[in-house]
């Protein structure tokens, strides 16, 4: 790992699942043999409300928490966090360190205004705009994988978790009972499910989204030295092989 | 507790205080005691510091004279007159926070089943009108609803008379009371209404003009209680001070009020009276079977 | 003290015949757990989770052996009492019901613990605020109870946030308070807490209070033993003062009241009840003492600078200290695990070479700080700030603390100091 540490900042809208995607990215990194901690910022849990939440990734043991308020990584879920100053930080770059990467969701990049733009100068941050949803709606044929993308996206950027690590937080999510969903993200994956009959097929329109940009990023060539693609195939079959349906 | 719990070890009775000899001896444990043997037994409860003539002690007396039980009751109660009665009873007594008996009550009586699930443990509430439908009036009706496995007495004395005469949500309407100056504006709560709406399976409101009745009422609540859920009886209790009612006229004042305002009141659900008549018939099957055996 | 009556001695199995919604012949799961003591509990082998403080809580609560939980829901305890609701569903807790606020909650679950069995219940800032008339009213009636208490602000504005406030109201009921510093904190301190308030010469409650959200709905690594084993009953027999049972010998028992007159031998009765209270309080430091591995711990004890924490602050206080070595400076820390009983000769001793003392705190009021100042009085030549301070729900991080000990060196600070 280059850095010691990376302290991510993932902001987006109420529904994204910006709370799932850091469970599952700290999840990924915990799996991989790394350590990780999260914490979600809560407001109220409303549909299309700004949700902040923050993921400490390390490869020796964490003892700080709260939430980050200097983090070297953002995420930024949806393009109107910044343009319609959807978010709990603004500017939504505050507090990142010198150096650091905003990855954004977007297809086109974000016309920032002229104080943003020198926001991100000074403090030479480095942008990568990620079209998470787009990748979602053509591979997993739903808006509703957009975090999935945000985390195959990130996992690229950061170099950690593995591809394979990070879909076996997607598989524990789906099918393990190790995390406490909040009574609002249950009535969500209901909904997904719904549309998914059998969990297996939800898995892998999940391991293919993460996949999708997880390659993206790497064709893109932002993608962290360690950052290695595997075999989709197998990737989707490792995840969905032992499901139970 | 045991009956035998009750009883020192052999050669130490007469070390004990002559009061507590008297409960072994002439006490209620084990035996029914009737309103007629009063005067002739060592009573739960004798000595108290509530006010002469209170009417209020009169009906605690009488609940206590009641007890299917006492060797396994626990009272539960607030601040107000009652308390001051009933914590010099031989039962146990909690005297919690404000307005805290239904939910004290609550947690015990479900504690108690969960350690002794093969022994009744009878749980009573016991306390005034300001301390169940003002300050415990959430927990009263959501302890009702729940259908917890106690009952509640309530001592209406329409007044809180331990603070000095203030109106209770229990004062009759128009009544000027320390606090409502201008008279009482709103309408005495209506408890046995609730006390309906959340289905509880025995329900009485109560004069102590009729001893035998109050023992009646009280065991059968108690009873009721045991088996199915809340039961609530509530006892207009005098307040002699507040109401300036002389001592002598206490008792004038209760046949008053019940031809006024207070009348008996009783109503049982079908499967408590199903359950009350058995044992009650049971009992009378067995005292006449005693009295022939006397003969 | 009490004899064992024929029908309490059949008290140790549950009535679970024709439970509502399960089949005949249904096992409580708790049923088939194998009983250790504490010391055994903590020495087994132990698999290591990462999972939030929430779940950490409901881990312990299945190995806890709970007779009765009772609560209200509050954002942030309500994901750990909900999980509880399971865990009675599962036949792990024997009986639990949701409150209808806490006033009714802490009364009711003060009936439970009369009663002799084993009570549980949970809240945040402004539900034990609610709660509190009861609250105060627990040490004095000798109840053992466990409360976890999940940190929430208190004041207006009104908030969800973490902010540790309402701790200080705690600190003088004669409650035992620990202050837990994360996830594991939180998974091994409940069970410490049942065994110490329930011990014959403590018989107190305890309050487990851990900084809500930070360490409640964030993730760590927890290590446990196997689910299948549980920490002995609540024995409803050994208490300090009977339950309420009614299983003595007949007697006017109305310990809750023993004050009904205002003269002399009340006022001599209330002093000694209260004495005896705060009393077992101190006695319950050297269980606490047994099984938390001492009263407090301390990182680099020989430092001149040091940070006295309690909770969430000891983790960035941590993490500051490890950022200082990384620079080639020496930082101490002394974590407080439990706020009462104090651990007034502890702190003095391991504050002894401190020339600078920071108390980091999640709240405005500086209750911590206090203590230490009262404590160290004549005792230390330290100076010692009053802080950093966050609250509101704010986090602190590492940098703040890291800036206060900077200008502290550099001189280069307006802070007060005592």
């Amino acid at each position: 790992m280059g850095v010691k540490r990376y302290n991510v900042r993932m902001a987006g809208l109420g529904g994204q699942g910006v709370v799932t995607a850091s469970h599952i990215l700290s999840n990924g990194v915990v799996i991989s043999g790394g350590h990780s901690s999260l914490v979600p910022f809560f407001g109220s849990e409303k549909r299309n409300a700004p949700v902040e939440s923050y993921v400490r990734i390390s490869a020796d043991v964490i003892y700080e928490i709260g939430e980050i308020i200097y983090p070297n990584i953002i995420m930024i879920f949806h393009p109107s966090v910044i343009t319609l100053g959807k978010s709990y930080t603004m500017p939504f770059y505050t507090g990142l360190k010198e150096g650091g990467v905003c990855v954004i969701n977007t297809g086109t990049p974000i016309p920032f205004t002229a104080d943003e733009q020198k926001g991100l100068d000074v403090n030479d941050t480095k942008v990568y705009n990620v079209p998470c949803t787009e990748i979602a709606n053509k591979v997993a044929k739903t808006d509703l994988a957009t975090n999935m993308g945000m985390c195959g996206a990130i996992a690229a950027v950061l170099g950690m978790p593995d591809l394979v690590s990070l879909g076996g937080s997607v598989k524990d999510r789906f099918i393990g009972k190790g995390i406490v969903v909040s009574g609002g993200t249950a009535a969500l994956d209901s909904a997904i499910e719904k549309k998914f009959a059998k969990k297996a097929k939800l898995l892998e329109a999940n391991m293919r989204t993460l996949y999708a940009t997880y390659k993206y990023v790497i064709d893109k060539g932002w993608g962290h030295p360690d950052a290695n693609l595997v075999d989709e195939e197998e990737l989707v079959a490792n995840a969905c092989g032992t499901v139970n349906v | 507790m045991s009956l035998d719990t009750v009883k020192p070890a052999p050669g130490y009775l007469e070390h004990l205080p002559v009061e507590y000899q008297d409960l072994v001896k002439h006490g209620q444990y084990g035996k029914k005691k009737k309103v007629s043997d009063m005067g002739k037994f060592k009573e739960l409860i004798e000595e108290h510091p509530m006010c002469a003539g209170c009417a209020m002690t009169l009906f605690i007396r009488l609940v206590f004279l009641a007890l299917p039980k006492p060797e396994h009751t626990i009272f539960v109660g607030t601040a107000g007159c009652g308390r001051l009665a009933i914590s010099q009873g031989n039962v146990p007594f909690i005297y919690g926070n404000y307005g805290d008996t239904n939910a004290v009550a609550s947690g015990l009586k479900r504690g108690l089943e969960l350690r002794f699930p093969e022994q009744d443990k009878d749980v009573i509430v016991m306390c005034g009108d300001g301390g169940l439908v003002d300050i415990g009036f959430q927990g009263l009706m959501h302890s009702w609803f729940r259908h917890e496995k106690f009952s509640t007495f309530m001592l209406d004395n329409e007044i809180y008379g331990n603070t000095g005469g203030q109106e209770s949500g229990m004062t009759t309407k128009g009544l000027v009371a320390k606090m409502s100056p201008r008279g009482k504006v709103d309408d005495k709560m209506d408890m046995l209404g609730l006390a309906k709406v959340a289905k509880l399976d025995y329900v009485a409101r109560i004069v102590p003009t009729n001893p035998a009745r109050v023992v009646r009422t009280a065991r059968r609540a108690i009873l009721v209680a045991r088996e199915f859920g809340s039961t609530y009886v509530q006892a207009y209790t005098s307040c002699n001070i507040e109401y300036s009612i002389p001592t002598p006229d206490v008792m004038q004042d209760a046949f008053d009020k019940e031809k006024k305002d207070y009348g008996f009141e009783e109503h049982i659900s079908d499967r408590a009276k199903a359950y009350l008549d058995d044992i009650e018939k049971k009992e009378k099957a067995a005292a006449k079977a005693a009295k022939a055996a006397k003969k | 003290m009490s004899p064992q009556t024929a029908e309490a001695k059949s008290n140790s199995t549950s009535k679970h015949v024709n439970v509502p919604g399960k089949p005949e012949g249904w096992v409580p799961a708790g049923d088939l757990q194998e009983i250790v003591t504490l010391e055994e509990m903590q020495k087994l082998p132990k698999e290591t989770i990462f999972m939030t403080g929430s779940e950490a809580a409901r881990e312990s609560i299945r190995r806890a052996n709970v007779d009765m939980a009772i609560a209200y829901p509050i954002t942030p305890q309500s994901e750990t009492m909900q999980q509880a609701g399971y865990l009675f569903d599962e036949g792990y807790i024997k009986d639990y019901y949701r409150a209808e606020e806490e006033i009714g909650t802490m009364s009711a679950i003060s009936g439970a613990s009369r009663a002799g069995v084993r009570s549980l219940t949970a809240t945040s800032g402004p539900g034990l605020m609610r709660g509190t008339e009861a609250i105060a009213s627990w040490p004095g009636a000798r109840t053992p109870i466990v409360m976890l208490n999940m940190c929430r602000v208190i004041n207006t504005p009104l908030a969800i946030q973490p902010d540790n406030t309402e701790i200080s109201f705690l600190l003088n009921t004669g409650m035992l308070v620990m202050h837990a510093e994360n996830q594991q904190d939180f998974f091994d301190w409940p069970l410490i807490a049942f065994i110490v308030s329930e011990e014959v010469d403590v018989t107190l409650p305890c309050t487990v209070s851990v900084d809500g959200f930070f360490v409640t709905h964030a993730r760590g690594n927890v290590a446990m033993c196997d689910k299948k084993y549980k920490i002995p009953p609540r024995d409803g027999w050994r208490n300090a003062v009977p339950s309420m049972d009614n299983e003595n010998p007949p007697a006017r028992i109305s310990r809750d009241a023993p004050i009904q007159k205002s003269n002399f031998i009340s006022y001599h009765m209330h002093a000694s009840w209260q004495q005896e209270v705060f009393s077992a309080v101190e006695r319950s430091a050297k269980y606490f003492d047994k099984y938390l591995g001492g009263l407090i711990e301390v990182v680099n004890p020989d430092a001149e600078e040091m940070i006295i924490a309690s909770g969430a602050a000891v983790s960035q206080a941590r993490e500051a200290v490890r950022q200082e070595e990384e620079k080639g400076n020496k930082v101490g820390l002394i974590k407080v695990k439990t706020i009462r009983p104090w651990p007034r000769e502890q702190i003095i001793a391991a504050a002894k070479h401190a020339k600078v003392i920071l108390v980091p705190e999640f709240n405005q009021t500086g209750w911590l700080h206090k203590d230490v100042c009262t404590t160290l009085y004549g005792k230390s030549t330290a100076s010692i700030y009053p802080g950093p301070r966050v609250f509101g729900g704010m986090t602190m991080p590492t940098e703040l603390i890291l800036d206060w000990l900077k200008d502290i060196r550099e001189k280069n600070t307006s802070r007060n100091h005592f």
